[in-house]
């Protein structure tokens, strides 16, 4: 197996500097953020410029580039609404480290980005929901499933599709946890890649809480087969669950500095 | 239905490790398939033979090597001359069985002195080895790696006991290789590269001596724990795990019964000499195909044959 993949969370522009950075093209924020996600050892770095309706394109670009051109081409995953923003960033994009990602696909409105990594070779998230949450797993299934099929279509490597069986909340959808593991078991038995929006489980709660639910959450989900996350790499946490789970799954072999790597 | 290909890739790179300079510099590694799977990708560099003598006469070799090399022996580095004009070997180990305070117990400064004229006498890479005593190997491969700079040696081996001053005098002060030894442990073997790189060493002056056995004697666990490291390098990308591998194999092989009854005692058994090239041959040849990109054998005709099996692989 693979060594678990993060994809970096901390380019989100629902934080108000990095949404100040992009508004006023100002490097420094968003650098940093970058660089401490990549030394923290994320894979990928998502980078959400949120619905972006107005210059969507130019932002994209110019911090894909910013990015890529100061750390080494880090692979990124493409987030937003804005699919002519996504276009923009991925003719831009070096890809000498890794496809870019497009953040994300559903079964809904959304399923068109599909054919738009299809169309530029790229990686897909593919959030198994329509309208709002999946009732049970029979639905979300069905959505992974329609979505395959698209890509499949589309000619697609079902290697390039990570599934997101929607992480939710603990604090109020207490109920709906294992349903969400078991999904993931599902996806995992089907030989597909996941992934998801770990943080999702611990909004609401008190903040030394959260890294404690997104650790053993993530465990949870990587003894179901969950093969990477976006999620906070910075979390040490977090960090240390993912590396026990490698070396416990056998992804990497043990030393006894294996926390220190 | 037609026959088609599938090649195996695997996202990792065995490191590349140069010994030696000159014309007759070697290069080790550079391979991001299994040995010799040549038709799965690139096969990087073949894998190198070198030869063993020692600093001192050895009382416990074969007679028959003892009559091969006859009074150049007393010599090492007019040994070491000879072996390189009659035999071309990829390199040469100098094994200090002379240094071991069991032993004759050679003072550090009459080892350098044995080591400078050796390599003075050659251009051929040099690989030294020391006693198996810990800390006065520690010593002699500090004192080595000075005399010797610039000639990019290789030291064999830091281990967990000594890695501080192997790794910060051989490769940091003086720019030598040194091989990291892990007695058949394979999460030592990770954590000692691990360690090596926090002192300082950097990955690509780093070889790994995981150990030796010879067939029949264990050799499976070394086998199995070269394959497991391998994989790990290759197929998880384990940077930790990347480095080359060295195996001196004539170390074990000539200490084993199947090479050390003599014909006296054993007289179905054949010839002794014959015997210990058998054991040695086969040994390095099991450990070309678990992952060795280097060994080390002791009889000439196992030098030439264990190359000209790397050659017949490789066509």
């Amino acid at each position: 197996m693979q060594k678990f993949m993060i994809i970096g969370e901390r380019i989100h522009c629902i934080s108000p500097v990095i949404r100040k950075a992009l508004e006023e093209r100002d490097p420094e924020p968003i650098l940093k953020r970058a660089k401490e996600q990549i030394a923290a050892g994320a894979a990928y770095l998502d980078v959400n410029i949120g619905p972006a309706e107005k210059d969507g394109e130019e932002i994209m670009q110019w911090v894909v580039q910013l990015i890529q051109s100061e750390c080494d081409n880090i692979p990124l995953a493409l987030d937003t609404a804005n699919k002519k923003a996504i276009e923009a960033g991925i003719k831009v994009y070096n890809r000498s480290k890794g496809k870019p990602i497009i953040n994300s696909a559903d079964a809904g409105d959304r399923i068109d980005n599909i054919n738009l990594a299809a169309a530029n070779d790229a990686m897909c998230i593919a959030l198994c929901a329509k309208e709002g949450i999946p009732r049970d797993n029979d639905e979300r299934m069905m959505y992974c499933q329609q979505m395959l099929e698209r890509a499949m279509e589309a000619g697609m490597d079902p290697e390039d599709l990570l599934f997101d069986p929607l992480f939710l909340v603990i604090k109020g959808m207490q109920e709906k946890q294992v349903e969400v593991l078991e999904a993931i078991k599902m996806m995992s038995e089907m030989g597909l890649k996941t992934t998801g929006g770990l943080s999702n489980v611990s909004n609401g709660a008190p903040k030394h809480l959260r890294p404690v639910l997104d650790a053993y959450t993530l465990a949870m989900a990587m003894m179901c087969g969950l093969t990477s996350a976006i999620a906070n790499p910075c979390d040490p946490k977090l960090q240390e669950a993912v590396k026990t789970c490698d070396i416990i799954l056998g992804n990497t072999l043990y030393a006894d500095s294996y926390l220190e790597l | 239905m037609a026959y088609t290909k599938v090649a195996k890739k695997y996202s990792g790179k065995i490191n590349e490790v140069t010994l030696g300079t000159g014309d007759k510099a070697i290069t080790i590694g550079g391979r991001n398939v299994l040995p010799f799977h040549h038709f799965d990708g690139e096969i990087g560099h073949p894998p190198k033979v070198g030869i063993e003598i020692t600093d001192i006469v050895p009382d416990d070799w074969n007679n028959a090597l003892k009559n091969l090399y006859g009074d150049v022996m007393g010599d090492a580095a007019k040994w070491a001359k000879y072996v390189e004009d009659n035999y071309a070997p990829d390199f040469i180990c100098l094994h200090f069985v002379g240094a071991s305070p069991d032993g004759a117990n050679k003072s550090v400064e009459e080892c350098v002195e044995v080591a400078k004229q050796v390599a003075a006498a050659i251009t051929t890479p040099l690989v030294v080895a020391g006693c198996k005593n810990d800390e006065k190997d520690g010593e002699l491969f500090a004192a080595v790696a000075e005399a010797l700079q610039g000639k990019n040696i290789l030291i064999l081996a830091a281990k967990e006991e000594n890695y501080k001053t192997v790794g910060a005098a051989g490769a940091l002060a003086y720019q030598q290789k040194v091989a990291a030894e892990s007695s058949v442990d394979i999460n030592l073997a990770k954590q000692l590269n691990i360690l090596m790189n926090q002192l300082g060493v950097k990955a690509e002056d780093m070889v790994m001596h995981l150990g030796v056995a010879a067939a029949g004697y264990g050799f499976e666990y070394l086998s199995s724990t070269m394959d497991r490291v391998v994989l790990a390098a290759l197929g998880q990308n384990d940077t930790t795990l990347q480095m080359p591998i060295i195996t001196p194999v004539s170390f074990e092989t000539w200490g084993v019964k199947e090479a050390v009854a003599t014909e006296a005692d054993e007289p179905e058994w054949g010839s002794a000499e014959e015997r210990g090239i058998h054991m040695e041959v086969a040994t390095a040849a099991a450990c070309l195909v678990s992952g060795a990109d280097a060994v080390i054998v002791r009889h000439p005709k196992s030098l030439q044959t264990v190359k000209s099996l790397i050659e017949g692989l490789l066509e």
